[in-house]
């Protein structure tokens, strides 16, 4: 890279981490009481309303998940943690009440298939990716930049490159 | 004007099963005749619908409560405006705005190539004319908008309260352009397939209108979270509702196929799976449309019974299955050359990007549809929410921001590893430091870091990208600053929309990582004159005011808001009681800035006359907006490639 396009790109980085930095050093200095670190909210957020509204319990504002909320908060300044409070609630509405399903039984499909896929997907694309570099022919240049031993087959193939790398220098300038 | 209606839904039907015989017999035998009147029935068919929605548009606007429609969706208290759009608060009407623009779609399509005389361009608008069988059947004989009541009530039932907002009078719309543009990509891709046609010429106008349907999908779903966001007061703006992934579905697809395609122009490669792409983007949409309309699945959004559930889902098989069949049945038409240089490549990045796309589909669609196949199988009800997603997606889109910055600076063909080194080692290093600083501002966890590195990545990629290409345009051309940059752009509309769009997202990763990870919530009852604190934030409660509104009670908390000390004026979150529905509406009251905003909602007032205040803090939750409108400015750009359509107009005559 010529020096002008790295200059650009220093200065660059150099705001890009400063935009990064600003507006994360406002939130530093504030207390974690009311944040994602709230006891109660790491439940709730867990959790959905058990009425028809559906809601992730944490931002629900309908009377029954307001309820449930006050309940929550209760059970916690009792001393109770998370796992038993998740066992009343269970206990109480059924796993419908649970945001997420428990990854046991049945119920593992919904979580290893996504990332199975995925690899499965990774995996497949690799292999048609090597089956079509290994289809490409290699041409083989001497030194003095004629094709391999001379042959009309190799001449032919550099003769290839050539055009197509003019095409693509045309295509560049476009 | 019921019968108007009714009839104008018949003829219409009968116009598309014409003009589907019509072609097919012309395409057959050759004959021009039958080619032109399959054309102009497909016209007709827009037409009609064009009425048919008039007529219904009229009757919600009267309030004529004879139409059993109208009656169950507006009441007298409504206005006009919100009268109107109560076109598509039901199933009838949603049919039929999707019909309208499934028809006008057909319709654009038969003027802009009207001097085609290709009848590979008739056996497209065949297609058309298919679908439009489909839903000009549903609306003429399974749900019409025309039903009738015999005794009219004196006042109808009204319309959901949630979608008495401005929002709701776009937001359906922009969507539905969105989700049913993708026939026009897929009445291409069948097309191709039927007339047995080689060549990738219609490759670049597919690309052109899943361009054109992808921009009005993303931002439809944008104004679907907005909604969300002022309206449904949980203080987020996506929740992983099935009608959210169901208009997401199409859109990651289509995203997909906007990659790879570039890979069949260029290389004449992964012709069958761009067609598959084609076909999976086009049924996404209309299970999306199923979803939002069948109530199949509890959400918000389902407002109607299904009398249509079974219709849609023999729709998705048989299209599905016919699609799948003629891709089998036209491999050889579809074989690539397939050979490439290295995996290393762009060519090798945009395919592992598909399948990341792909598999973020795929894991949205499971998650969707699992509770009803877990009940199925097991009998016990489940739920499958934010909590799923966030596990579960929220890795598979990083992996995605990681590609997005890799992508453009990989070579076409082969990326050496000096060219590796020269293109990734500042992006790298400007990710790191961006990381860096992120840790001691209490900024931590695996997905925050690689949003941040990943978000800093891509930037950098970007702004690489544009200082390349001035550098390379320095010696031809003499002006420099921004008009350097404005020549730069305009001489490669496509690739540089490509890099504004890649901007507006990483816009909207940091907006959901700051408005997600770094959310402040408090909440308490509060008596008047106590003070609730947040952040940098006082909320201070002066009373209560109650006052009536069309159709509704609204009762306001009055609130003082100061930062720091200094007076931001007052705010007023409400709750709003509908008269109809006896359903309690949650009124957001916001102060927004660039940097965060400040989200205040009623949750009531209590028996003890306390009033119970709950707020958000979101960081960065504007650039997520901003983000969105950069993404539908970088398509608008990169579409209006106009040199590029011309020459290839030109090529085509």
């Amino acid at each position: 890279m010529t020096s002008g396009p790295r200059r650009a790109a220093i200065a660059a980085l150099l705001a890009l981490a400063a935009a990064a930095a600003f507006p994360l050093s406002a939130r530093a200095n504030e207390s974690a009481a009311g944040s994602k670190e709230d006891p109660a909210r790491a439940i709730t957020s867990q959790l959905i309303c058990p009425c028809s509204c559906g809601e992730v319990l944490s931002g629900c504002t309908c009377e029954v998940g307001i309820g449930l909320k006050g309940y929550v908060d209760k059970e916690l300044k009792a001393g109770k943690d998370k796992e038993a409070i998740e066992a009343s609630l269970i206990a109480k509405y059924g796993e419908v009440i649970l945001g997420a399903p428990k990854a046991k039984g049945f119920n593992l499909v919904v979580w290893v298939a996504p990332f199975a896929a995925t690899i499965l997907g990774f995996g497949i694309a690799t292999m048609f990716l090597t089956r079509w570099v290994r289809r490409k022919r290699v041409v083989a240049v001497g030194p003095d930049g004629a094709a391999g031993a001379g042959t009309p087959g190799a001449k032919a193939a550099l003769d290839q490159l050539r055009a197509r790398a003019e095409a693509e220098l045309r295509e560049m300038k476009e | 004007m019921s019968e108007i209606g009714r009839l104008s839904l018949l003829i219409a039907f009968l116009c598309a099963v014409f003009s589907v015989g019509s072609i097919a017999w012309g395409l057959r035998t050759g004959r021009v005749g039958l080619l032109r009147s399959g054309r102009n029935a497909l016209w007709a068919v827009c037409g009609l619908t064009l009425l048919a929605v008039i007529l219904i548009g009229r009757a919600l606007v009267a309030r004529d409560f004879t139409y059993r429609y109208v009656a169950e969706h507006t009441s007298l208290d409504l206005s006009p405006a919100f009268a109107f759009a109560s076109l598509w608060a039901g199933q009838e009407g949603s049919l039929l705005l999707w019909l309208l623009i499934l028809a006008s779609y057909g319709a654009a399509f038969l003027w802009f190539y009207r001097k085609r005389l290709d009848p590979f361009y008739d056996a497209v608008a065949m297609v058309v004319a298919s679908v439009a069988v489909f839903f000009t059947y549903l609306l003429a004989f399974v749900c019409s908008p025309f039903r009738m009541l015999a005794n009219p009530p004196l006042d109808g039932q009204g319309l959901n309260p949630l979608l008495q907002d401005p929002g709701m009078m776009i937001h359906p719309p922009i969507l539905y352009i969105g989700y049913v543009g993708f026939i026009i990509p897929f009445a291409f891709g069948i097309a191709v397939l039927l007339m047995n046609r080689t060549g990738t010429r219609w490759i670049e106008e597919v690309r052109r209108w899943t361009l054109f349907s992808w921009m009005f999908l993303g931002f439809g779903v944008l104004l679907g979270a907005r909604w969300a966001y002022v309206e449904l007061g949980w203080g987020g703006y996506w929740g992983w509702d099935p009608v959210e992934n169901a208009s997401l579905m199409p859109w990651l697809v289509g995203t997909a196929f906007l990659h790879s395609v570039m890979i069949e122009q260029r290389r004449g490669m992964l012709k069958t799976w761009n067609v598959a792409l084609i076909v999976l983007t086009f049924e996404l949409s209309i299970f999306g449309t199923f979803l939002t309309r069948s109530g199949v699945l509890t959400s918000v959004h389902s407002f109607a019974e299904s009398e249509i559930g079974p219709w849609f889902m023999a729709f998705i098989i048989g299209s599905s299955t016919l699609a799948t069949a003629l891709i089998i049945y036209r491999k050889a038409l579809l074989e690539s050359e397939n050979r490439m240089d290295a995996i290393v490549s762009r060519e090798g990045s945009f395919l592992f990007n598909n399948v990341l796309f792909v598999a973020l589909t795929f894991a949205t669609f499971l998650g969707t549809t699992f509770p009803v196949v877990s009940e199925a199988v097991t009998g016990a009800k489940i739920s499958v929410s934010a909590p799923f997603f966030n596990r579960v997606n929220v890795p598979i889109g990083l992996a995605l921001l990681l590609l997005t910055g890799a992508g453009p600076v990989l070579s076409w063909r082969r990326a050496t590893l000096s060219v590796l080194q020269r293109n990734f080692l500042l992006p790298t290093v400007a990710g790191i430091l961006a990381t860096l600083a992120s840790l001691p501002l209490g900024l931590h966890g695996v997905y925050p870091i690689v949003t941040v590195f990943g978000s800093a990545f891509v930037l950098t990629t970007v702004v690489m990208e544009f200082a390349r290409g001035l550098q390379a345009r320095k010696d031809v051309a003499a002006s420099r600053g921004a008009m350097a940059i404005v020549e730069l752009m305009t001489k490669n509309k496509r690739r540089y929309g490509g890099y504004i769009i890649h901007l507006g997202v990483v816009m909207i990763f940091i907006g959901v990582l700051g408005s997600s990870v770094i959310q402040k919530e408090a909440h308490r009852p509060l008596k008047t004159g106590e003070t609730l604190t947040i952040g940098d934030y006082a909320l201070t409660l002066k009373g209560t005011e109650q006052k009536m509104e069309p159709g509704a009670a609204m009762t306001s908390a009055v609130l003082d808001v100061s930062q720091k000390g200094k007076s931001l004026g007052q705010s007023r979150p409400s709750k709003a009681m509908y008269f109809k529905s006896q359903q309690p509406m949650t009124e957001v009251a916001l102060h927004q800035t660039l940097g965060e905003d400040l989200y205040m909602i009623l949750g009531g007032v209590n028996d003890d006359g306390t009033v119970s205040i709950q707020a958000y803090i979101n960081p960065l939750v504007s650039l997520i907006w901003i983000g969105g409108i950069v993404m539908v400015l970088g398509t608008i750009f990169t579409l209006s490639d106009r040199m590029r359509l011309r020459r290839e107009e030109k090529e085509a005559v």
